[in-house]
């Protein structure tokens, strides 16, 4: 009974949205789903990345790509300090190796998107379920 | 030392040629989203049955991104034709 009340509480769901965005898959932990946390915060930070090494951290860029920027702040805020410290100095990007880079850490960005409102829904759905229920 | 030159990795970029070959990354990227979403999916997670979807996923995909493919090079070569 207590669960339920914990989880219709719309702070509750804010909270599992906000540390999800903070770290990729944590708000699968708060639901105690362990193994859907660790592999998604794998996943997604690999992806990530991988992007940045394939293009430079110049690829996080917030003056000149600022729609790219986007999508990757969606990783983690945390990006934002990439972010800074890419515009303040000269790190060389390039060609197809920059299109690579860009679309591996703007696609993590919106996987973790997904996975934000997935363990939202999650969480919500688990609420108004029956106790026991699984989805 | 060791991890001075992990981070310096981090601000060169690597050498991709513009060919079809730089086209493989799709695959790493497509791994990622199949594991991602079937990571939400799959309702409960045990190694045998999640690997099972996501090279089910994975293969699916990566099929259809073929025969969409060679569609497209027909209908390119009928046209230039």
């Amino acid at each position: 009974m207590a669960n339920i009340q914990k989880h219709t509480n719309p702070l509750f769901l804010i909270v599992v949205a906000i540390v999800s965005w903070l770290i990729p898959g944590a708000g699968y932990l708060l639901l105690n789903e362990k193994k859907r946390a660790i592999i998604i915060f794998i996943t997604i930070s690999l992806t990530f990345t991988t992007g940045i090494y394939v293009a430079s951290i110049g690829v996080v860029d917030p003056l000149n790509a600022k729609a790219w920027f986007v999508a990757q702040m969606l990783n983690t805020p945390f990006v934002a300090i990439l972010g800074s410290i890419s515009t303040g100095s000269n790190y060389p990007v390039y060609g197809r190796t920059y299109e690579i880079g860009q679309i591996y850490t703007s696609i993590a960005g919106l996987l973790n998107l997904l996975c934000i409102v997935n363990s939202v829904h999650l969480a919500y759905t688990r609420a108004i379920k029956p106790v026991g229920g699984r989805l | 030392m060791i991890l001075h030159e992990i981070i310096a990795s981090f601000t060169e970029p690597i050498n991709i040629p513009t060919d079809y070959k730089s086209m493989l990354w799709l695959f790493p990227l497509a791994v990622a989203g199949v594991i991602v979403y079937k990571a939400m999916k799959v309702s409960k997670i045990t190694p045998h049955i999640f690997l099972k979807e996501v090279a089910a996923l994975f293969l699916f995909l990566i099929g259809l991104l073929i025969i969409i493919t060679l569609a497209l090079l027909v209908l390119t070569t009928i046209l230039i034709q």
